[in-house]
């Protein structure tokens, strides 16, 4: 169904300079340009604190765009998982209010995110019904689902125990960990694990993904799986960091994540794209938005151009991929 | 490639800036609507008495009698699922099994999408409902709907949030823009100084009472605070972690420059107030804001946020239940200068076809535990 | 995905074993049930109301099923919506055009809108999905731009009629629509366009080779979204008298939800207008009749959820047996 040429970023044989040539490096790039020519309008904006805090405020959605980044490579998309974060989160300190021990609310939005983002990936895979169908009615049932159960009632009263964001290792705050260990496993999983170069294959041509005795379906409902069990984490991150849980779904999250995956260079016809690249791509998203606030840009232009720079990314993108398969893989 | 694509964006940002800066040296501190503004007097003297103004509301066609018989009503709040309509909802309910002879439903869309809330309204007046209420996402926007609902001979109260007058019959006022206007400013002035530097969080520019209350705040500012220094006000949706964000860029953004933040919904507030917690600046930057009690507890009781302003949100639910119910008993009629409130005593009618609910309360340390919303 | 078993088989009722077939019978036993619910249902008052409401996701739905057969979407429409609704008010205030010329620019900037999309997917060849999020993004901040977020309101009377008015009795925007979907079904069933659409979508590499103008046709249904939200801003804005710049916000999803619902599919090749005129309905009318039986809101959506689902499955299971 297309006409760009996939290219594979799982094999080992590209070296590493031709990935640096990449999206990722792009990304890096920005990110440190813009901090420096923001840093130029507004030295505050360099101060440790608030790189800090772009990173840790924003950590979240770094952690749910590396499942939505392995779901969209293997050929599929979720448009559910901000409503599944907001359950998740209304559980988690419901939990926690009840006084349920503090492993288990931790735990509970894990296992829960696996086995509702599971039971997605098996109707999709093995019902064979488009993701985009399954995921929508999942987000209405989701969304409503929390209101009915919920009333709309705010979690205030969380126990101080019940704030995992709040804790560090190492002096590290805790969102930056996750983020960076989830980036990193998830990233290594990707490239070098049989199961992980898997969905890239399911995502790049299903058939001859199988006729290389790779289980699509399997595949699948394990990348909606993993997709559920980061969902999870970001909730963990995500509801700890206030003491207050609102019982509505963040609205225009799950856009949030999806644009930082596509920012992020992966393909939505599957097959390409990292997770290094989501995670920080959603950097690139954050802080871009705090930027634009300390440059005094005029609030009512903001959002445009935060469009507008993902549009010039994604355009660049596509055609720095194109220049490159026009440029064959010539050493 | 790469160093073309930084020019550019570099050159963008950079003229952006300078222009952004200018644009927004000279503008409002809101989008606002251009309606005019009616600042209070400074001090703490009482609102001067207003002259009365004649009846401009609008009323239903034809309505059966239903005078002292059962009725059914329907509320729909801008959107469900936050602690500010919960409160409403729970007054309406208190209200209606004091009377005995109402029967309320609350019911509206997930989110704030005018949209919506005429279907869901639309729907009601289909269903027969004897009476609506209503906080509007869009003043003009409703307008229609509920003139419909007029026409088809069904009473309509609003509350919180208006809709045009002639749209409907009675408009429950929690406190006037102008008088939240001058609570908050004044609690500013009083908190971080009278030449302090503040910002404000806020939902959405098009957000009609939030509008209204900043465009307040500025005109009362400028006649009785002069020396107190507006830096910016940002956007945070009805979103928790969007406003803690928002909240955490501007300490980040002004420093020691930022000596206030004014929250401006019930999810700003919060937020704001635990950006300056995580910060470490509490009592150094002042939290002045809009919020419901629950929320606030933790910022109370540390002394990070000394007073929250609001009314009563359950008072104000079950003052508009009171007042349908007048209305459609025949108790309440144009012209007429009060209303019963049940346990809230009389309330005045103001501006033609409002029922005010009384001065804004202010939660502090010492009574906030006494509520649970 | 399947041109061949659509002639094909036409022995026995081939009209019977289709997907829109089944949805029309499911539509009709929900209205049957619906109905003996609740009295106030199935009164053509509420029908007619509740075809006007649905006119604005209807128009847009419309050029949206031509986007999902040739295997792309569309997710900027909502935000093209808010874009021309404040172009619409921006023009008639701020440049002082008269109302009908700003009706006409605020169509242009849709079509614009859609314009962009599909000059960029087809030239430069971004995927649809992703192009389509960026500009959600951008059109949206632009009409907040634009807007300053203020609300344009006191349009002349006549504009009303649109929006709020009737014809013969029936809602004006309805009438409209149904003129629309007639034309739109027999662009798609009978002319070569519409088999173009079909052909790009099952195989678009091998229409480009059958000598179609792929691109170009490419271009045009993109276009034709952002014509579609445009016309369905200035008849929301019609109907509400008042632009806001948060307009259109989530009809994408409401409007591919009717699409698929009404069995075309999202990898493209197959689907007609028809089906997607029976989605539409079920779904304003599953909403409607619901609400009217007196179930809130919230659970409303999770039977919608369910129900798009639900018959998702069915038909598929239906289409799979088949084969």
């Amino acid at each position: 169904m297309s006409a760009i040429p996939i290219t594979s970023a799982a094999g080992p044989r590209g070296g590493v300079l031709r990935r640096f040539a990449s999206q990722e490096a792009l990304l890096a790039v920005a990110v440190i340009g813009l901090a420096v020519i923001v840093g130029f309008v507004n030295p505050r904006f360099l101060a440790y604190r608030n790189l800090a805090d772009i990173l840790l405020g924003n950590a979240y959605i770094a952690i749910a765009a590396i499942g939505m980044s392995m779901v969209i490579v293997s050929g599929n998309i979720d448009i559910s998982v901000g409503a599944l974060i907001g359950v998740l989160a209304t559980v988690s300190g419901s939990l926690a209010v009840a006084g349920a021990p503090t492993a288990v609310t931790w735990l509970a939005p894990l296992v829960l995110g696996v086995a509702v983002m599971a039971a997605q990936g098996v109707v999709v895979a093995y019902l064979r019904i488009p993701a985009i169908v399954v995921t929508l009615g999942m987000l209405s049932i989701l969304k409503g689902g929390l209101i009915s159960v919920t009333g709309g009632k705010w979690i205030t009263d969380l126990p101080q125990s019940f704030h995992l964001a709040d804790l560090n290792v190492l002096g590290v705050p805790m969102p930056v960990v996750i983020m960076v260990a989830a980036t990193v496993l998830a990233a290594l999983r990707m490239r070098y694990s049989p199961s992980g170069r898997a969905v890239y294959a399911t995502g790049g041509n299903a058939e001859a993904a199988r006729l290389c005795g790779v289980n699509p379906q399997r595949t699948v409902v394990m990348v909606f799986a993993i997709h559920g069990l980061f969902a999870g984490l970001a909730t963990l991150v995500y509801a700890t960091q206030l003491r207050v849980i609102q019982s509505t779904t963040p609205s225009g999250l799950e856009l949030t994540i999806i644009t930082a995956s596509v920012v992020g260079g992966v393909s939505i016809l599957g097959g390409v794209g990292t997770v290094v690249g989501s995670t920080l791509a959603a950097i690139l998203i954050a802080e871009i938005t705090s930027a634009l606030v300390f440059i005094n840009v005029s609030p009512y232009w903001t959002d445009a151009l935060r469009g507008g720079l993902i549009l010039v990314t994604v355009i660049a993108d596509i055609l720095r991929r194109q220049r490159r398969a026009a440029r064959g893989w010539k050493k | 490639m790469i160093t073309k694509y930084l020019m550019t964006t570099a050159a963008a940002a950079f003229a952006l800036s300078v222009w952004g800066a200018g644009a927004n040296a000279a503008s409002k501190w809101d989008g606002g609507d251009d309606l005019p503004t009616s600042p209070l007097e400074c001090g703490t003297g009482a609102a001067a008495a207003t002259a009365p103004v004649k009846y401009d509301g609008g009323q239903p066609t034809n309505p059966p009698n239903n005078a002292g018989k059962e009725i059914t009503i329907v509320d729909v709040p801008k959107l469900i699922g936050i602690g500010y309509f919960n409160a409403t909802s729970k007054g309406i309910q208190d209200a209606a099994k004091e009377l005995g002879n109402v029967k309320a439903k609350t019911d509206g869309p997930t989110e704030a999408k005018i949209d919506e809330q005429i279907k869901f309204i639309d729907n009601y007046i289909t269903s027969g409902v004897d009476g609506i209420l209503f906080a509007a996402n869009d003043p003009v926007a409703i307008a229609p709907v509920l003139k419909k609902a007029l026409s088809k001979g069904i009473h309509v109260v609003g509350y919180d949030a208006n809709s045009t007058p002639d749209a409907r019959e009675w408009f429950v006022n929690q406190a006037q823009f102008n008088g939240i206007g001058k609570a908050m400013i004044d609690s500013m002035a009083k908190e971080s100084g009278e030449d302090a530097s503040f910002a404000i969080v806020t939902s959405t520019f098009t957000t009609p009472n939030q509008a209204r209350w900043i465009a307040e705040m500025q005109a009362y500012a400028a006649k009785c605070h002069p020396k107190l220094q507006w830096l910016e006000t940002v956007e945070a949706q009805e979103d928790n972690n969007l406003s803690f964000n928002q909240a955490t860029t501007l300490i980040n953004k002004y420093g020691d420059k930022l000596k206030g933040l004014f929250g401006m919904t019930s999810v700003a507030t919060p937020a704001s107030a635990e950006a300056v917690s995580k910060a470490g600046l509490c009592g150094k930057v002042a939290i002045v804001g809009l919020a419901t009690p629950n929320a606030m507890k933790p910022y109370v009781h540390n002394d990070c946020v000394k007073s929250v302003v609001l009314w009563n949100p359950i008072d104000l639910g079950y003052a508009a239940t009171y007042v349908l119910r007048a209305a459609v008993d025949g108790k309440l009629k144009p012209g007429d200068a009060s209303v019963e409130g049940g346990k809230l005593g009389k309330l005045n009618v103001i501006n033609g076809s409002e029922v005010l609910l009384g001065p804004p309360f202010i939660f502090t340390k010492d009574n906030i535990d006494k509520f649970d919303f | 995905m399947s041109i061949a078993t659509d002639t094909a088989a036409r022995g026995a009722p081939w009209w019977l074993k289709r997907h829109e077939t089944l949805l029309a019978i499911i539509l009709i036993l929900a209205l049957i049930g619906l109905g003996a619910f609740n009295n106030r249902f199935l009164t053509v008052d509420n029908l007619l109301n509740q075809g006007r409401l649905m006119t604005e996701i209807g128009l847009i739905a419309l050029p949206m099923t031509f986007i999902i057969i040739t295997g792309g979407i569309d997710l900027s429409v909502g935000a093209t919506v808010g874009l021309s609704a404040v172009m619409l008010g921006y023009s008639w205030k701020t440049f002082g055009f008269p109302m009908p010329l700003a009706i006409v620019f605020a169509l242009f900037i849709g079509g614009l809108a859609g314009f962009v999309n599909g000059f960029v997917i087809t030239r430069i060849k971004v995927p649809p999905l992703i192009m389509t999020i960026a500009t959600l993004a951008l059109y949206r901040g632009l009409a907040e731009g634009v807007s300053q977020a203020h609300s344009v309101r006191g349009y002349p009377e006549w504009f009303y009629v649109l929006g709020q008015g009737d014809i013969f009795g029936v809602p004006t925007q309805l009438l409209i629509l149904i003129v629309l979907i007639v034309i739109a079904g027999v662009a798609l069933d009978r002319t070569t366009f519409g088999r173009a659409l079909y052909a790009i979508g099952s195989n678009e590499t091998a229409a480009r080779f059958s000598a179609l103008n792929v691109d170009r046709t490419k271009l045009i249904i993109y276009t034709l979204s952002g014509l579609a939200s445009g016309l369905a801003a200035v008849v929301l804005v019609s109907r509400v008298t008042t632009t806001r710049m948060d307009m259109g916000m989530g009809y994408e999803l409401d409007v591919i939800a009717a699409v698929v619902l009404g069995g075309t599919s999202i990898f493209g090749g197959s689907g007609t207008i028809w089906g997607t005129v029976i989605g539409l309905v079920m779904i304003q009318l599953l909403k409607n009749g619901l609400a009217l039986t007196g179930v809130k809101g919230d659970a409303t959506i999770v039977v919608i959820g369910v129900a798009l689902i639900l018959s998702v499955l069915i038909a598929s299971s239906l289409q799979r047996r088949r084969e």
